[in-house]
């Protein structure tokens, strides 16, 4: 058994485990079960036939992005896999490592609401950013004490980027 | 001949490029104004001229008076069309225009100080026979006033600043202990965001959709009615769907509102494309009047094509002292068919709307008959985090709703956009979800409906993901970067939490 975390290009990220069982790959993920089969090549030149829980998918591959069944885009940006094993629980790998707060969008930090040391709440805000004529608040995904801010009111700041970590 | 020689686009993107479409068709010269983030925009390489009016942020640049009127007068134009949003509706800029001996493409000075506040309109509305919600004269005094007004006309009540816009400051109100609550505090960000403290209060329409009446004036006192557009379909007062006409107003009761609507256009002499915003009410069949918006709006483009007509050469052609070239009844004749418009914003509906920047890696535009695109981007755009989110529109027309329907289907599926997200995939599934198809909806529509589709796109990523990654262990996908392959052991005390975005706000920037 595997763990495979697919990271795209804007940032986003899945992690399933998976299995394999005769030549199907079985994957799962937090609330969904995927029976998956790579079928080969497909009618037209450079594509791929993909059965997933079934159903046939198309993927043709235009510059680094999957085109799938004509309609829709995946960038893929890294794939990361394991076998698992050590102590690592499924839940925990879903849920990921709390407690690095990362930006999940690109702007500019327009205030932050904690300072190093302070005791946060779950729920609570941290910090927002404003992109777009909007501005986000980022708020706590879990309690805890604030060990470092690593962010400047003013500060322009991308998807991804660590902003601040709690413990 | 062309009514002038040269006109300057005081705006960006899509609206920009849309308005010199219209100059260049004219047989005049198009002039483009940009920020730094925008040096390499599609906008600035299709006018004739561009000229740099200041850094990225819209307050320094797009919205900076002085150097788009340096740029008027170096570039001799003849007139300045604003686009929508940033300076559009500013009589200081209408002002400043004119001082500079170039024509304004918009109201006059004069008519965008008559309705200044959102009261003045009420005032105007009233006085020309447009239904107005039952509420508040004027601003209200005090709380004890307002408890008042609120018991005679009943809850739930809206209270608004009178000076706000684009959604801000104005929030529902079910009770007297809410009331008390919140009347305070909306006073205080009222006199924070619009300098101005007034407040007023509206009675709430129950299940209201949102539908807006095209005003077309010329100088010489004569005035039409290009029908309404509805405009049911949005977030937080942000609109994301149109549609003209509206699919539930019956001809009888759309006609009921063009002479008012002409009489408050005469009231204040408005001698351009203006908007009258309503809500209406399916349950009584009657429409409150809103605002008046002082500009060319988002979606003309649904109604230049159930008309056949070109809004922005006419409004150019207006602002050129031309007479209006139809009365109400040719223009009714002329109506066919119907038009839907989907704002491609760069956003991602799963985070809660929140902007989307980046460079576009991937784009295929699609077209083909009853498909329009209106776009600002092209394969290679930088989509940067200072402005909106709209960067394509996609117009869709059939010779009724449903024909218009399956061509947004098919034209939704032929859009394809990379590197940044998109509202593209909401629409596919808004496009088949069967109260909307029926037309049955309000303006919580998104929020009613956010559970269900939040989980279909869910599924429908985490089967890309899983496609995916078979095209990886197949080796058909190539590891970017630097192509080290990572573990999670590596990396599992490392793999980062995105924070919950659970209160965004719509707040307007400029």
């Amino acid at each position: 058994m595997k763990i495979i975390k697919v990271v795209t290009d804007q940032g986003d990220s899945y992690t399933f485990a998976t299995e394999k069982r005769d030549n199907k790959d079985l994957m799962k993920a937090e609330g969904a079960e995927f029976e998956v089969e790579y079928l080969g090549a497909g009618w037209r030149e450079g594509e791929h036939l993909v059965k997933v829980n079934g159903e046939v998918h198309t993927v043709s591959i235009i510059n680094g992005h999957l085109v799938i069944d004509n309609e829709t885009l995946f960038k893929v940006d890294r794939v990361i896999e394991e076998s698992l094993g050590e102590k690592v629980s499924f839940e925990e790998l879903f849920k990921g490592k709390e407690g690095e707060i990362v930006s999940p969008l690109q702007g500019r930090i327009v205030q932050i609401r904690v300072k190093e040391g302070d005791a946060v709440n779950k729920g609570q805000p941290l910090l927002s950013i404003e992109a777009m004529k909007s501005e986000t608040v980022i708020s706590a995904p879990k309690g805890g004490v604030v060990k470092k801010v690593l962010i400047k009111p003013g500060q322009g700041v991308k998807k991804g980027d660590l902003l601040l970590i709690i413990e | 001949m062309p009514p002038f020689g040269k006109v300057l686009v005081a705006n960006r993107g899509e609206i920009a490029i849309r308005v010199m479409k219209a100059v260049k068709e004219m047989g005049m010269k198009a002039v483009a104004v940009y920020s730094e983030a925008d040096k390499n925009s599609l906008h600035v390489k299709y006018a004739d001229e561009a000229y740099y009016i200041g850094p990225s942020p819209a307050i320094q640049s797009y919205l900076n008076i002085e150097s788009i009127i340096s740029v008027a007068e170096k570039a001799h134009v003849d007139a300045v069309h604003p686009g929508y949003g940033f300076l559009s509706e500013r009589a200081d800029f209408a002002e400043a225009v004119e001082k500079a001996g170039v024509v304004f493409i918009g109201p006059s000075p004069h008519a965008m100080n008559s309705i200044k506040s959102k009261l003045d309109g009420k005032r105007l509305a009233k006085a020309s026979g447009v239904p107005i919600s039952p509420g508040s004269d004027g601003p209200v005094e005090n709380l004890d006033e307002a408890i008042k007004i609120a018991d005679r006309i009943g809850y739930p009540i809206m209270v608004k600043a009178a000076y706000g816009g684009g959604g801000t400051g104005i929030t529902k109100v079910d009770s007297q202990e809410q009331l008390i609550e919140v009347w305070e505090r909306n006073k205080r960000l009222a006199y924070q965001a619009f300098g101005k403290a007034d407040l007023y209060i509206e009675k709430a329409a129950v299940n209201p959709r949102h539908i807006e009446f095209q005003l077309i004036g010329d100088k010489y006192g004569n005035y039409v009615v290009a029908w309404e557009r509805e405009c049911t379909i949005q977030r937080r007062n942000q609109k994301l769907i149109e549609e003209a006409p509206s699919p539930v107003v019956k001809m009888e009761e759309r006609e009921r509102m063009f002479e008012p609507i002409m009489k408050f256009g005469q009231l204040i002499r408005y001698h351009t494309l203006g908007t009258f915003e309503t809500v209406f009410s399916d349950v009584s069949r009657e429409f409150y009047f809103l605002e008046l918006n002082k500009r060319l709006q988002v979606e003309h483009p649904i109604t230049e094509t159930i008309f056949r007509i070109d809004l922005v050469k006419l409004q150019i052609r207006l602002a050129a002292d031309e007479h209006l070239p139809f009365t109400q009844e040719e223009l009714n004749k002329r109506v066919r068919g119907h038009a839907i418009e989907y704002r491609i914003n760069s956003e991602d509906p799963m985070s809660d709307f929140s902007g989307s920047s980046g460079t576009i890696t991937y784009y295929e535009e699609p077209s083909g008959p009853g498909v329009r695109v209106d776009s600002g981007i092209t394969l290679g755009s930088y989509v940067p985090p200072f402005y909106d989110s709209l960067i394509a529109k996609l117009i869709v027309y059939g010779e009724d709703r449903i024909s218009a329907l399956q061509s947004g289907q098919r034209a939704l599926s032929d859009f394809k956009i990379g590197g940044v997200k998109t509202t593209i995939e909401l629409y596919k599934w808004i496009t088949r979800e069967e109260d909307f198809v029926n037309a049955k909806f309000t303006t919580a529509y998104i929020s009613q409906k956010s559970k269900e589709f939040l989980e279909y796109l869910k599924r429908k990523e985490m089967t890309k993901a899983v496609i995916a990654s078979v095209m990886y262990s197949k080796g058909y996908v190539k590891k970017s970067g630097n192509g080290k392959k990572e573990t999670v052991s590596n990396n599992k005390n490392k793999w980062k939490t995105y924070g919950i975005m659970s209160q965004s706000s719509y707040r307007v920037l400029w």
